[in-house]
């Protein structure tokens, strides 16, 4: 792997802040005009903003979830079918209600929200509107203008943005990066905390969502935390963190997911994962936690498998997909060595079943006992899926955590 | 190898059958004297007619030569009109007489907005003028979507940019009064993910109407279109898989049961309105036509039987390329159909509706939308687009109210009814040199596109790979950067900006207090089915299980459960579908 620049000492477009805004975009619910809105998020990035992108057709419940657990600096929505005038006020109305009025809202839509369209909606509580034809530079201009405050510390908020906000701080080296690993904290609560790492293009996201729908169906009360790092642009120190767009089972209350860009760190996760977990971990909300890595190389170790210090997670999940270019490329893979758990995705593919065995083989040679999972995430109610959900559950008892069943 | 790279290479075959047949016409006596006789012979078929000032002009436009090498290049190259491989046109006089009432109405006015009665009046309305019965019909949001107007949160969205649709009552609003039976009736439907259950509301309420001896009297298209949905219009419910198999049930019953219907519209209209270009569009819709077929003959269905009941949608907006985009869309189809597919003449033939470009018109100095759209319909009708839709020039900021949806009505009537250019003479600007210039160039490619979609596997595995929604994403946003420099000049926005504020313009919104009446009407309609309902949806839920034809049992289903049950109750089956950036 390239190792890419400092973003810190790269070269960014003058007025970038330190620390990155978070900005959560999405489209209305029954839309879905993208267009306009992935133009914004490229140039949003670009001038090193990170931006959780939630996707089209997204409801007013799942915009405010996301705004709340990502803890961003503002809510952009984009929206071209009209309906905007009640939709915005749903929005502003329930971060209000829920304590989180202090997350302000902005929108575009083209001609169709007119200026009269405007004047209401400021009265509900939408911060701003873009109107058509408003050069992107200058949308930017006022972006970073007008919404890089965020809330000081010590101001006090309820529920899961409590923890969103001690992650932004972490994020932020306003809390401890990482517990000292010298005294390591004795983890409290009963979550399992589970790594998740692969190769880019593996389908990580896409079979952390199907787990989690796996645990929604078979834990009625208990609640699953993901942390989904992603890379953060070398150049502009912006990302455009996408997960959400695919996490259909994350609309749930049951569930905290949060994004983290890896902003300068170079390890596969951002420096504030290991604080993020601790935060999590000791809140004792949740029965599982699901970290995943962004797109891992070779020599990789996410989650401190191999090291002396103390593993960052209870237990390690390798996934990767059937093109992992021969035998020596397998043989190379140190957290093949490392991971308790390892998922073969895509199966689906036709060249799943040359690397069934060849996989199998390779693991056999640890001598581990290690069982390879043969998943197909993308298609619903995959029965290896089902398995590799009732394996972590499996390993989480026996480590003394719930991971699941409550 | 997908079936892409063997239609592109039967295209280039096709190139290089044409290229030897003029050099046997060329140097073959016998060939070329039998291809004289035939010229003679089509010569004199052509009936002469006047201009309105007295000047005498041949019905059909024909190249003005004797010479063999000529005549082949035009009969198989171009094709006599309605003939093979159809470049010039699906069938050989197209708009002639329509004016007076013989020949075929190609306007298509796309109208919804508000409840039922709303557009159920836009319609009356709109047809004032028209001789035939044409019924375009736009959904809001919420049914586009397949949810219930009483869904948490879309209460704001209800009857908003087209019409909301629950039930087989709304549906039976919607076209109270028109004669769906008369055979120049024609409804169409801008509908997809839940096109089945659209379609069978409006099946259930004709039959209520008519009798159920109407269903085989029933014209029309649905739009249907999945794949273009998954590329680049966003308006997903169910997984790729099921989404296909549910419109494929679909097209398998529609094919024997209503042979007038148009049971699914490949659409390229979308994918250029979220940014493609030209030959995106045309690539793109194409394959995913190639695809259907392919599908549904995999499921035993005969292509001579569906191959004539696939429709396909255009957007037609000012780029060069829209000159010959149509053209050269029909020439592809129909070779691909009959050499790779090995289709017959009926099935060769791509049915074209065609859209004004919706991105091409803005806010700013609105009126000029209405030369934007004058443009791009003469663009439209020079290709011999079977239907067309005229946007309205208010459309940047709402819902066509009257006054701009009449507008563009008149519009196309000035065009064929008024101008002479399509009304005295088929084919006056087909063989123009620069036409055929740009025939070969966006033909080739079209077919580079095709060539690197089969490298990947063919139409869905590219899509599995996001290749068609990052090419989309790519051209939009070049567009966006072309404006925002310049180098893409747009009147009243980059270019001769006047400082005129925007005048205060009507809109055409949905009130609060329709958008609750809506939904008391729903709420009325599912206690009235509270204890049948759930019996129906368990034989629906079964019949998706065991792999039956979900569309023939859902013809049924919608006679007591509303869009949003029937949603959930199939969403409870096959699962959701999962997006893509």
């Amino acid at each position: 792997m390239a190792v890419a620049p400092n973003p810190r000492r790269a070269t960014r477009p003058s007025g970038v802040p330190r620390v990155p805004l978070r900005i959560l975009t999405a489209v209305p619910v029954c839309d879905g005009h993208d267009s306009a809105v992935t133009t914004i998020n490229i140039e949003l990035a670009r001038h090193g903003i990170e931006v959780i992108y939630l996707g089209y057709h997204q409801s007013v419940s799942a915009i405010a979830r996301a705004a709340v657990q990502e803890d961003v600096n503002v809510v952009g929505l984009s929206s071209y079918n009209g309906g905007h005038i009640i939709f915005f006020k749903e929005v502003a109305d329930q971060l209000r209600r829920s304590g989180n009025g202090d997350i302000p809202l902005f929108g575009g839509g083209g001609g169709t929200i007119t200026k009269a369209d405007e004047r209401i909606m400021r009265r509900q509580g939408t911060d701003r509107i873009f109107f058509a034809g408003t050069p992107l530079k200058d949308i930017m201009a006022v972006i970073q203008r007008d919404y890089a405050r965020t809330a000081k510390p010590g101001v006090k908020f309820k529920g899961d943005r409590t923890l969103a906000r001690a992650i932004t701080l972490a994020e932020q080296d306003l809390a401890p990066r990482r517990p000292p690993r010298a005294a390591p904290v004795r983890p409290r609560g009963r979550a399992f905390v589970v790594g998740i790492a692969g190769p880019g293009g593996a389908g990580k996201s896409t079979l952390i969502d199907e787990l989690t729908s796996r645990f929604l169906r078979q834990s009625p009360a208990g609640r699953i935390a993901i942390l989904a790092n992603d890379p953060s642009h070398p150049g502009t120190g912006g990302a455009i963190l996408g997960d959400r767009v695919s996490a259909i089972y994350a609309q749930d209350d049951r569930v905290f997911f949060r994004s983290l860009a890896t902003r300068s760190s170079l390890t596969g996760l951002s420096a504030a994962a290991p604080a993020a977990i601790e935060i999590l971990r000791q809140s004792g909300e949740f029965d599982l936690i699901l970290v995943e890595s962004v797109g891992v190389g070779q020599e990789s170790d996410p989650f401190g498998s191999f090291g002396r210090a103390r593993r960052l997670t209870d237990a390690v999940l390798f996934v990767l997909a059937p093109h992992y270019g021969g035998l020596i490329q397998l043989q190379k893979i140190a957290l093949l060595n490392g991971a308790d758990l390892v998922a073969l995705n895509k199966c689906d593919h036709p060249m799943a079943r040359t690397a069934q065995a060849e996989i199998q083989a390779r693991l056999n040679q640890n001598g581990r006992g290690q069982v390879l999972h043969s998943t197909t995430a993308a298609r619903h109610f995959d029965p290896g899926v089902d398995a590799l959900f009732a394996a972590i559950q499996a390993l989480g008892s026996t480590r003394g955590r719930t991971g699941g069943a409550r | 190898m997908s079936q892409l790279g063997k239609i592109a290479d039967s295209v280039d075959q096709y190139n290089r059958f044409v290229s030897a047949e003029v050099a046997r016409a060329r140097s073959d006596r016998k060939f070329a004297a039998e291809l004289r006789a035939r010229w003679a012979a089509l010569r004199a078929s052509v009936a002469m007619t006047r201009s309105p000032t007295g000047t005498p002009l041949p019905r059909l436009a024909l190249p003005d030569t004797d010479e063999p090498g000529a005549i082949a290049e035009y009969l198989f190259g171009q094709g006599f009109p309605g003939q093979f491989p159809y470049a010039t046109a699906a069938y050989r006089e197209m708009y002639l007489d329509h004016e007076t009432g013989t020949g075929e109405e190609p306007m298509r006015l796309f109208a919804g907005l508000g409840l039922a009665e709303d557009t159920n009046a836009r319609f009356r309305y709109l047809s004032r003028h028209q001789k035939s019965l044409r019924l375009s019909t736009a959904f809001d949001g919420p049914t586009l979507y397949g949810l219930d107007s009483d869904h948490a949160g879309v209460l704001g969205k209800v009857g908003e940019g087209g019409v909301a649709i629950d039930t087989v009552e709304d549906m039976g609003r919607l076209f109270a009064g028109f004669d769906l039976t008369r055979k120049d009736a024609s409804v169409s439907m801008t509908m997809n993910a839940p096109a089945p259950v659209i379609l069978a509301m409006f099946i259930a309420a004709a039959k209520r109407r008519f009798g159920a001896g109407c269903v085989a009297n029933l014209r029309g298209t649905i739009q249907a279109d999945m794949l273009k949905e998954v590329q680049a219009q966003n308006e997903v419910i169910f997984p790729v898989d099921a989404s296909l198999r549910f419109l494929c049930d679909m097209i398998e019953w529609c094919v024997p049961n209503m042979p007038r219907w148009y049971p699914v519209s490949i659409s390229g209209y979308h994918i250029a309105e979220a940014g493609a270009t030209p030959v995106q569009q045309a690539a793109f819709t194409l394959s995913n036509g190639f695809t259907y077929a392919g599908l549904l003959q995999a499921r035993g269905a005969d292509i001579n039987a569906f191959g004539p009941r696939l429709s396909f949608f255009l957007d037609c907006g000012l780029d060069v390329e829209y000159l010959v985009l149509g053209r050269v869309c029909r020439r592809i189809w129909a070779i691909g159909l009959r050499d790779v597919f090995g289709a017959g003449p009926k099935a060769q033939i791509l049915k074209l509706h065609t859209q004004t470009s919706g991105r091409s018109l803005i806010a700013a100095e609105f009126q000029n939308n209405l030369t934007r759209t004058a443009v791009e319909l003469m663009l439209a009708y020079m290709n011999y687009t079977n239907s067309c839709h005229s946007n309205s020039a208010d459309e940047p900021f709402t819902t066509p109210t009257e006054k701009y949806a009449l507008l563009a009505s008149h519009g196309q009537s000035i065009l064929l009814e008024e101008s002479g250019l399509f009304r005295h003479t088929m084919n006056l600007f087909g063989g123009a040199p620069g036409l055929l210039a740009l025939e070969r160039q966006v033909e080739q490619r079209i077919l580079g596109v095709f060539r690197e979609m089969d490298t990947l596997g063919g139409v869905i595995a590219a899509m599995e790979q996001r290749y068609q929604r990052s090419q989309i994403q790519e051209s939009g946003h070049r567009i966006e950067t072309q404006i925002y420099s310049g180098e893409r000049p747009v009147i009243g926005l980059n270019k001769y900006v006047s400082d005129e504020p925007m005048p205060s313009v009507p809109l055409a919104r949905t009130s609060p207090k329709k958008q609750r009446l809506q939904v008391e009407r729903l709420r009325a309609f599912k206690r009235r089915h509270a204890k049948t309902a759930p019996a129906a949806l368990q034989r629906l839920a079964n019949v998706a299980r065991g792999g039956g034809n979900v569309f023939a049992e859902l013809v049924d289903t919608v006679e007591v459960c509303s869009l949003g049950q029937i949603t959930a109750c199939l969403t409870d089956v096959v699962g959701k579908f999962r997006p893509m950036v």
